[in-house]
C-alpha cells in the first residue's frame, strides 16, 4: 500500500507541534514571567539579607539597581562577583546599587562565608523560588537584571557576560535616568 | 529513505530540538543512563556492575571530587532490596578542564561518556532471580557560561542472582590395593 505523502508530512507536522507546545505547557506555571515583568517593571520582593533584615526591591526606588541571581555552586557567578565588587565601588557614588540574590540550598552561614571570601561589598539576599519565578523562572545562573531608578528593567543578562558588557549595561541604567531627569 | 520521509523526519528533529530548549533559547542539560545489560551475580559474592552515563553535548558536570568545596559533586545513591548489600561505588577521576569563565582554574568534570562501578553482593540466603535496583544520580551541570540547578536522574538496573555453582566433587581416595 502506497502512503499519501501529504498525510505523512501532515502527521509529522502535528506531532512536531505537539512536541513543541507540549513542552511549553508542561513547564511550571511560575516559570512564566509575571505581569509586571511583561510590563517591563522589575517585580518587587521582600527577601531576608545575610544579617537578617528584610529587604524590598522598592527600598531602592530612585537608585539604579543591578539585581544578580547567583549561587555558591555556580562557577560563572564566581567570576562575575569580583567585577561587581569593583563596579559597586566605581558606580556606587553615582547611586548604583548591586543586590545579590543567592538561589542556593546552602545554609545562610555558608552563603555568608562565601560572600565574605569574595569580599562582596553589596547586600546578599537569600533567594526564594517565588522571587525567581517572578523574574521568569531563573532556570540557570547567573542571571542579572539592570533596573533603572524608576524600577524599569532596562536590560537582562543570562549567563556570564564580559566585564565590558556589564559595564555598558550599568552605564545604560545610569544614563537613561539622566535623560529622564533632564526631561522633567 | 525517500524525500517525503526525510521531510517528516526533519520536522520532528526540529521540534525535538526546540522542545529541548528553554524559553531563552538555551539548551537544557541532559544526563542519561545507557541501558545496562542484566548482570549475573552469584549469591554471597561481591560483583561490580558497570553503569554508563552520557552528559549532553556542550555541558559538563562536576566529578565526584570537584576542584573546590563550593561545587556540588556527582553522587549516586541506591535503594536496594534488603538482601542485597551495596559496597563501594567507584567514580572515575574527573577530567581536568579549564573554561572561558575560569581560565586560570582547572575544574574536575565529567563530560561525554563516563562509567560508574557499583559493587553489589547478594546475601547467600537470597532467592535466585532477577532484582531491580533503583537510585538517583545527583549532578549539577554547567555549560560555558551558565550553571543549572542540581538535578537528580533516576537510575534503574537489573541484576540476576544465581546460586553458587556446586564445588567440584573430589573422588574419594582409593587405595590401589583395595579390590573387592
Amino acid at each position: 500500500m502506497k502512503r499519501d505523502p501529504f498525510v505523512i508530512i501532515g502527521v509529522a507536522l502535528v506531532v512536531a507541534l505537539m512536541l513543541v507546545f507540549g513542552f511549553k505547557l508542561a513547564k511550571r506555571p511560575g516559570q512564566s514571567e509575571s505581569a509586571q515583568m511583561q510590563n517591563g517593571t522589575a517585580p518587587d520582593f521582600a527577601l531576608e539579607s545575610l544579617d537578617g533584615k528584610t529587604v524590598h526591591l522598592s527600598d531602592y526606588r530612585g537608585k539604579p539597581v543591578v539585581l544578580n541571581f547567583w549561587a555558591t555552586w555556580c562557577g560563572p557567578c564566581k567570576i562575575e562577583m569580583p567585577w561587581f565588587v569593583d563596579f559597586q565601588k566605581q558606580y556606587g557614588p553615582a547611586g548604583v546599587q548591586f543586590l545579590g540574590v543567592a538561589m542556593d540550598d546552602a545554609k545562610t552561614e555558608e552563603i555568608a562565608e562565601f560572600a565574605k571570601s569574595m569580599k562582596v561589598n553589596y547586600p546578599i539576599l537569600i533567594g526564594k523560588e517565588s522571587v525567581g519565578d517572578a523574574y521568569g523562572g531563573v532556570q540557570f545562573l547567573p542571571e542579572t537584571f539592570y533596573i533603572d531608578r524608576n524600577g524599569k528593567i532596562v536590560d537582562k543578562a543570562f549567563g556570564l557576560k564580559g566585564r565590558g558588557e556589564i559595564e555598558d549595561d550599568i552605564k545604560k541604567i545610569i544614563g537613561q535616568n539622566s535623560v529622564a531627569q533632564t526631561q522633567k | 529513505m525517500n524525500s517525503i520521509t526525510k521531510v517528516a523526519f526533519l520536522f520532528l528533529l526540529a521540534a525535538a530540538t526546540l522542545a529541548a530548549q528553554d524559553s531563552l533559547g538555551r539548551k537544557t542539560p541532559s544526563v542519561t543512563l545507557s541501558a545496562a545489560p542484566v548482570t549475573t551475580i552469584v549469591r554471597g559474592k561481591a560483583t561490580d556492575v558497570e553503569l554508563r552515563f552520557h552528559v549532553g553535548s556542550g555541558f559538563h558536570i562536576n566529578s565526584n571530587k570537584p576542584a573546590a568545596e563550593y561545587l556540588i559533586p556527582t553522587t549516586l545513591k541506591l535503594d536496594v532490596p534488603t538482601d542485597i548489600v551495596v559496597g563501594k561505588i567507584t567514580y572515575p577521576p574527573g577530567e581536568e578542564m579549564s573554561f572561558a569563565f575560569a581560565p586560570d582554574e582547572k575544574l574536575s568534570v565529567y563530560s561525554g561518556e563516563f562509567n560508574l562501578s557499583v559493587q553489589v553482593r547478594p546475601l547467600v540466603t537470597m532467592l535466585p532471580g532477577k532484582y531491580e535496583i533503583r537510585g538517583r544520580l545527583r549532578y549539577q551541570a554547567c555549560d560555558k557560561a551558565a550553571c543549572f540547578p542540581p538535578k537528580q536522574l533516576p537510575v534503574e538496573f537489573e541484576v540476576k542472582v544465581i546460586k553458587a555453582p556446586p564445588p567440584p566433587q573430589k573422588n574419594p581416595a582409593q587405595s590401589p590395593h583395595a579390590h573387592t
